[in-house]
């Protein structure tokens, strides 16, 4: 749990701006957790770490979705805009956690486009985050 | 028994003729269709709108955005950003019937009344492409302000009319590519909508629509939701997409005021209208869908999967 609050801090510092050159990448990943939607998402929204540091953009306890802006640091992506949404799993006890960002790759001007500043490097960067962010909070949930 | 028999092959022959015209006025007979552009996978989702299902996946170039569709030439016209070109297809195949090879992305598209000419954003290099519809070529080109957005031709006043997202303004030339007037909007005015006297503006940055009135050049501006990206209006309502907080403002433009919100798909882009049909129908980036909706009372009739991250950044509808 703890780490997957740091890696978010860690983004939180700075300004975002949602911008749209051409192109915005999406990445969408899910995990299914042995925990009741209901525990799980009431361990999600209820990080007062998470709402201190990022601008939620909507909080809906009906369908359990954050929607939240990050404030990005230093890292090869911009404008990154994401959704985590509890739904139910294959049983009661079963949860799936999906986490989907919207982001831009760094350089938006015209090609040639700098090293380190493509689409291909912001996914990676952006999957880097989402998929250890979620195989931590599936360690933390269950484990609670 | 000549005479049977002539009559007969006469008989025959008419049948036949009938049975050919009754075919191909069949085969032709084109049903309304919205061009949905998938930019996360390099195609366009027909969706035939009176079944409303995806009838065919075609694919186009790469990272397909903008699109304009001429109803009276039966084409649509899709820019494709990853490959630099235009994707021709004839919407009574739904082939593509040309490439039309740009050297630049071209973000935006519209064209002009009579549908001879398409105009085309060009973002990179801040210029506005002419394309010439019989010769499906670029014909000519002129410089506008920074980043070139959303595009589209008042008929009325013969104006085509150009947000500049990076200078917060708008720009309207007339039919011989001069600048008429160059006006201040919101922050980073993306889509442009126009009817009769009015153009409206959705400025992404601070959540507002500029409302601008082409006899005076007056303005207004109206509050709506979170990152508005486009806009429409139809009789006395406009329609604007709100894409962080996915929802649909809906405006009342005798009041210039938003008077509901209703809900929509993940990442709401762009918005179009189907008028005999009487629906609206809002690409939802995020859910890789299309919401329909029923104008009379903004019920949602059906979300409809499309392909990757749905966009259709201009007119999509085929009327």
């Amino acid at each position: 749990m703890r780490k997957f609050i740091l890696t978010l801090i860690i983004l939180l510092f700075s300004i975002s701006i949602f911008a749209h050159g051409p192109t915005p990448q999406k990445v969408q990943e899910s995990v299914t957790v042995n925990v009741a939607p209901a525990k799980a998402w009431s361990v999600i929204k209820d990080f007062s770490e998470f709402k201190k540091i990022m601008k939620t953009r909507s909080f809906d306890d009906e369908i359990m979705k954050i929607k939240y802006e990050l404030l990005k640091a230093d890292v090869p992506f911009s404008d990154y805009n994401a959704y985590i949404i509890v739904k139910k799993g294959a049983n009661d006890n079963e949860s799936v956690i999906q986490w989907t960002a919207r982001f831009y790759r760094v350089y938006k001007l015209n090609p040639p486009i700098p090293e380190g500043q493509d689409d291909a490097t912001a996914v990676a960067a952006v999957k880097n985050i989402v998929g250890p962010g979620l195989a931590n909070l599936k360690k933390a949930l269950e484990s609670k | 028994m000549i005479t049977r028999n002539k009559k007969f092959i006469l008989i025959v022959l008419i049948s036949f003729l009938l049975a050919l015209i009754y075919f191909y006025s069949n085969y032709y007979k084109v049903n309304p269709k919205a061009y949905i552009t998938n930019q996360g996978d390099n195609t366009v989702s027909v969706v035939n709108l009176n079944t409303l299902e995806v009838i065919k996946t075609i694919e186009v170039g790469i990272a397909p955005l903008g699109i304009t569709i001429l109803n009276k030439k039966n084409l649509g016209f899709i820019g494709n950003v990853g490959t630099d070109d235009i994707s021709v297809i004839d919407t009574r195949t739904d082939q593509i019937i040309k490439t039309i090879k740009l050297n630049t992305a071209p973000l935006s598209l519209t064209s002009s009344p009579d549908e001879s000419k398409v105009y085309v954003t060009d973002w990179f290099k801040n210029n506005i492409l002419v394309i010439s519809v019989k010769k499906m070529k670029v014909i000519d080109s002129f410089k506008v302000g920074k980043t070139p957005s959303g595009i589209i031709f008042n008929e009325k006043y013969n104006y085509l009319i150009v947000t500049n997202r990076d200078s917060n303004s708008v720009e309207v030339y007339n039919k011989n590519n001069k600048l008429v007037k160059k006006l201040a909007t919101g922050k980073h005015p993306f889509g442009v909508y126009t009817k009769d006297k009015y153009f409206y503006t959705a400025n992404v940055y601070d959540d507002t629509v500029t409302v601008i009135d082409l006899e005076n050049w007056s303005t207004k501006v109206i509050k709506v939701g979170a990152h508005p990206y486009n806009i429409l209006t139809h009789n006395n309502f406009g329609f604007v997409t709100n894409t962080v907080d996915d929802s649909l403002s809906i405006i009342d433009l005798k009041i210039n005021e938003e008077i509901k919100r209703i809900n929509t798909g993940e990442t709401p882009e762009n918005l179009d209208l189907h008028l005999e049909l009487n629906i609206l129908v809002v690409t939802n980036w995020g859910s890789d869908s299309i919401s329909v909706y029923d104008l009379k009372n903004l019920n949602l009739i059906k979300e409809i999967k499309t392909g990757a991250q749905s966009r259709s950044f201009g007119d999509f509808i085929l009327q």
